[in-house]
């Protein structure tokens, strides 16, 4: 019995530590996309829209039964993504590419609208950072 | 029944997985020994402090530096092998920063907002300007401080947004027009430039915790620069019509840069539309 309280301490003790920065990770993640909507999605990179406070990237992806759906990534903002090495020429270079995508869909049910967490341009592999998804 | 995992041995591990986690997030944990091993392990790691800093012609610590939000003096939102401790302003459990003490009506009315509410006051998603002293408390991009013997300019990247601090005595109005951030007098303590700062727009948030602030708002910025690399800033704030007491932030570390100063034009900002949209069906429930 006293095992089992000491491990119920434990595993709430780990819940409490590990919950702020998850709540705190990111200014809207939590209010705007649904994290229980996480997936991944891979298809063509079509556009790029270098903007503030978020950049946008575009992607067809086709569903499972074939038909293909333009979908739009949000990112960090442009700073965030300059500092970590992320530039629109690398997009540009990118665009009729394949690329992987991690994202979350929207909350409000805007379809084919989603934030992205991490990124990769197929041309590279490698795994770049686009925003912090609390999946 | 062989098969099963003792629960002793599932404590201990659940332990042992805490006190990783501690060490790993909380960063400065662990002792001299994890120490050693962060500064082998981490591409991006806690700046030295660089030797002294600087002074003005007149004698007095020269603020002057690009300064990022963090203890790397470099962009670390984003990246990986970044040490914990680089990535803070400051150690909670080393200078815990305080709550602020709220009177009664004001703790209701945050208490009322709602999480979209909440998330459409915050600067980070309405684009309006942080101000004073959110642009010292919630602002994760870097702050370009120009400082001469009667004058410090600080150049904000989020949104393009800059500020000039008068250091050479000029009279102040006494009921200014209120500014996102606010008139200012100064006077040096030793090597610690004091801003106090009074009429506010009170369209700005202290904190994106729904911390709002009236007209009757002070501010105090203590400026110092301990070494070359290092700038810091403490923010008191009074507010009498809705703190129950003055409340003191951590000191918090910015640290000196060398990259690029970005551009940051608000120009197309979708949240305010999606979450308005969450806002209607948030109604639609009640």
């Amino acid at each position: 019995m006293k095992i089992a309280w000491t491990f119920t301490l434990a595993v709430v003790t780990a819940a409490v530590v590990m919950i702020p920065t998850r709540l705190f990770a990111h200014h809207s993640f939590a209010a705007e996309f649904d994290a229980s909507k996480c997936r991944d999605f891979t298809g063509t990179l079509t556009k790029i829209e270098w903007t503030n406070p978020h950049g946008f990237f575009h992607v067809d992806v086709k569903d499972a039964d074939g038909t293909v759906h333009n979908w739009s990534f949000q990112t960090y903002a442009l700073i965030t993504l300059r500092r970590a090495g992320t530039s629109l020429e690398l997009f540009k270079q990118n665009i009729g590419k394949e690329v992987w995508v991690r994202g979350c869909e929207a909350k409000n049910g805007r379809p084919f609208y989603a934030a992205a967490g991490s990124l990769k341009f197929a041309s590279d592999g490698v795994l770049r950072q686009m925003g912090q998804l609390q999946d | 029944m062989s098969a099963r995992i003792q629960p002793g041995v599932l404590c201990g591990a659940a332990v042992a997985l805490l006190c990783a986690y501690v060490v790993v997030v909380y960063g400065q944990g662990g002792g001299a020994a994890a120490a050693q091993n962060r500064t082998t392990e981490y591409a991006i790691k806690v700046m030295p402090p660089g030797g002294p800093p600087p002074r003005l012609p007149d004698g007095h610590v020269d603020l002057s530096g690009h300064w990022l939000p963090n203890s790397a003096g470099q962009g670390v939102s984003g990246r990986d092998g970044v040490d914990p401790a680089a990535r803070r302003q400051f150690d909670p459990r080393a200078t815990p920063e305080e709550k602020p003490a709220f009177q009664p009506w004001a703790e209701a009315k945050i208490k009322a907002m709602t999480p979209v509410e909440l998330e459409l006051s915050k600067s980070s998603v309405n684009c309006m300007p942080r101000g004073l002293p959110a642009i010292w408390l919630q602002n994760p991009y870097s702050t370009v401080i120009v400082h001469t013997p009667t004058m410090m300019a600080q150049l904000y990247e989020v949104l393009n947004n800059w500020r000039l601090v008068y250091t050479d005595g000029r009279p102040v109005p006494k009921d200014p027009e209120p500014w996102f951030h606010g008139t200012s007098t100064t006077h040096w303590e030793g090597d610690t430039l004091v801003v106090n700062s009074f009429g506010f727009d009170e369209r700005t948030y202290v904190m994106p915790t729904g911390w709002f602030h009236s007209d009757a708002m002070k501010v105090t910025e203590r400026y110092t620069r301990p070494s070359k690399n290092y700038l810091i800033v403490q923010i008191t704030v009074d507010d009498p019509k809705v703190l129950a007491k003055p409340w003191r932030s951590a000191a918090r570390r910015w640290t000196l840069g060398n990259g690029e100063v970005y551009e940051f034009y608000c120009t197309n900002n979708h949240e305010l539309d999606e979450l308005g949209k969450l806002k209607e069906q948030e109604s639609y429930g009640k």
